[in-house]
This record gives C-alpha cells, sequence and structure tokens, in this order.
C-alpha cells in the first residue's frame, strides 16, 4: 500500500526540507517506521525509544483523526497521512 | 439602541448582506472575555474592539518584555515593565472610547477561572499554555457557552472553535495530553493571522452569520501559504465534554 505522509513545513530541519514522503504501509505505525528510515531525523523526532509515536504528535488520516490507537490504524492505497504537532503558543 | 455615531462609525460593516443594525446592537450587548493580552490576545482585542463588542474583559497577569514587543502589537516600548493589561486597556480605549474595557491581573486557576469569566458571552483562548487553556475549555462547557481555541507555533497556527453540548472540544482534541511549557519561536504575522481568525468566529458567532469553525480545525502553514481542515468529531468519553461514565448507555 503506498501512503503519502505530509509534515509540517517547521519539520523541514529534520528531513533536508523534504516536506512529503512515499512510504510502503499497512498500518500508521508501519509507515512512521519507513519514513523513519528515509529520514532519521524525523524517525527521532516522532518516535521514542519503544517506536511509538510521541505523544506531542497526532496523525490524520484522508484528514481525519487516527487517534486512538494510532499506530495500528490501518491504511489504504492512496492515503494521506498528515503528520500533526501539537502547539500551545499565543 | 446605537447611537449616530456608532451607526456611523459601523457603517461600512452594517452594510454587509445580513448585519445590519441588527448585527450591530447584538456585538454592543455582547460581553467577550479575552484570556491573554498577547501574541493572540492583541489582534483579536484591536479587531473585536474596533467591531464595536460591547464589553472586552481580558485577562492577563503578565508585564510587557522587550521580547514580546515582535508580536504583541498592543504594546510598545513606551509600555516596557508595565502589566499588559494596562497597556491593553489604554491602547484599546484610544480605539474605541465607546466600548467597556474590564481588565484582570489574575492568574487564571482551575479555583478562579470561573469568576473571572463571570456573565461573559464567550471565552476567547489566547493563552501560552495547553493547562490553562484546558482551564477555559473546561470553564466554557461549563458554562453552556462558546470557546474560540488559537495557538500559534513559529510560522504554523491553528484555529477551532467550540460550542458545548453541540460540537468537539478542545480536550476532544487533544485528548488530554500534557506537554512541558517551553520557549517557543513565533513571528507576529502568525499570531496575526490565527487572531483574526478567532475574531471573525466570534463576530460570526455573536451575529449568526456564517458557519462556524466547528468539529474541524483550521491548520495554517505559512511556509506553504496553505490552509488545512482536519475533522475532529466529538469524543463520547471525553473527560471535558463527554457524558458522565454512570450515564453513559454503552
Amino acid at each position: 500500500m503506498s501512503v503519502t505522509i505530509e509534515i509540517p513545513s517547521v519539520f523541514g530541519r529534520y528531513s533536508d526540507n523534504k516536506l512529503s514522503f512515499e512510504v510502503e504501509a499497512q498500518t500508521v505505525g508501519e509507515a512512521l517506521h519507513e519514513l523513519g528510515k528515509q529520514s532519521p531525523g524525523l524517525k527521532q523526532l516522532l518516535l521514542d525509544k519503544e517506536g511509538n509515536l510521541m505523544h506531542s504528535y497526532d496523525v490524520y488520516i484522508n484528514e481525519e483523526s487516527a487517534y486512538p490507537e494510532t499506530m495500528t490504524k490501518p491504511v489504504k492505497d492512496g492515503d494521506k497521512l498528515n503528520i500533526v504537532m501539537i502547539i500551545y503558543g499565543g | 439602541m446605537l447611537t449616530e455615531k456608532e451607526k456611523e462609525k459601523y457603517d461600512r460593516q452594517m452594510m454587509i448582506y445580513g448585519f445590519g443594525e441588527e448585527g450591530q446592537e447584538k456585538l454592543k450587548k455582547a460581553k467577550v472575555f479575552i484570556a491573554g493580552a498577547g501574541g493572540l490576545g492583541s489582534p483579536v482585542s484591536i479587531y473585536l474592539a474596533a467591531a464595536g463588542i460591547g464589553t472586552l474583559r481580558i485577562a492577563d497577569h503578565d508585564k510587557v518584555e522587550l521580547s514580546n514587543l515582535n508580536r504583541q502589537i498592543l504594546h510598545y516600548e513606551e509600555n516596557l515593565g508595565g502589566r499588559k493589561i494596562d497597556s491593553a486597556a489604554a491602547k484599546l480605549h484610544k480605539l474605541n472610547p465607546d466600548i467597556k474595557i474590564e481588565t484582570i491581573a489574575d492568574t487564571i486557576t482551575e479555583a478562579n477561572a470561573s469568576r473571572l469569566v463571570g456573565d461573559s458571552d464567550l471565552i476567547v483562548d489566547a493563552m501560552d499554555n495547553l493547562p490553562t487553556r484546558y482551564i477555559l475549555n473546561q470553564t466554557a462547557i461549563a458554562k453552556g457557552i462558546p470557546f474560540f481555541h488559537g495557538a500559534v507555533y513559529a510560522f504554523e497556527g491553528r484555529a477551532m472553535t467550540v460550542i458545548p453540548g453541540k460540537t468537539a472540544c478542545l480536550n476532544c482534541l487533544y485528548h488530554n495530553v500534557e506537554v512541558p511549557k517551553v520557549k517557543f519561536p513565533v513571528i507576529g504575522v502568525t499570531p496575526a493571522v490565527i487572531g483574526c481568525i478567532q475574531a471573525t468566529e466570534v463576530i460570526k458567532y455573536l451575529t449568526g452569520l456564517g458557519e462556524l469553525l466547528t468539529n474541524r480545525i483550521l491548520n495554517y502553514d505559512a511556509l506553504r501559504m496553505k490552509f488545512t481542515e482536519f475533522i475532529i468529531k466529538p469524543d463520547p468519553d471525553c473527560e471535558h465534554c463527554g457524558k458522565p461514565p454512570a450515564r453513559r448507555t454503552k
């Protein structure tokens, strides 16, 4: 299953300014680990030592939240994932 | 009733289809609680004051620092060291002397939030930390009044409107997540955009115009110059707005 992952522009510093990725995956978790293989900087940013998504981030599948059990949510060919950082600044 | 001066001052917005004198009177009668007089609170309060909201009740416990001035456009160098609420009230009074400005210098806490919000018609979330945002979200739900969320980071921002009992709330979005408060990067144009969206939502709500930014969060990525919407569904198990466990039917 080929899915697209878009990351916020502010993450560009961790990915040599690449903001969109194509990965092969059947779940959100697989997609994020494939993303981590393409970009070690993003892996370090997004995933903890156990390989889980850090709690400061949310994932949306085709604009719908993947929460809860984000990592095991299935994805299908052509899906678009957005990684969103929880922000609180004012 | 609008005065002749007010009719002239607000003429251009009353010309908007569906707005009219009736819409302006709704703004005049409204009391809006604005939590924060910083990066978001500045554009929110400036545009709500200019639009003729009858009472702005602004809460902020901070003093003006030099590093605030790249984005907190209610405050000038002459205000350094002074209370933000005093600086804000002085500017807003000059902008629109026909509205009432109430100021609160207290820190918003779980214990005092309900009293500070008082009989305001709605809450604008212009805070700089997640715990206080959660407190205000719960206060809005308890009072049954709308909550207008906005947040920024660097060149990115987002906004969402909450109508208690009808739409997803801030905790449906962030599901009790706590992140440590750290100094965050931001440039003034980002809260300017998000604050204006929040103010727009407030005006739409009060006048009954348009479609509110509910059950979706609007994400603004300025470096791409792109707005994206994400769907946020009300969470029946939400600790803020969901049904208490004993009352859940399943």
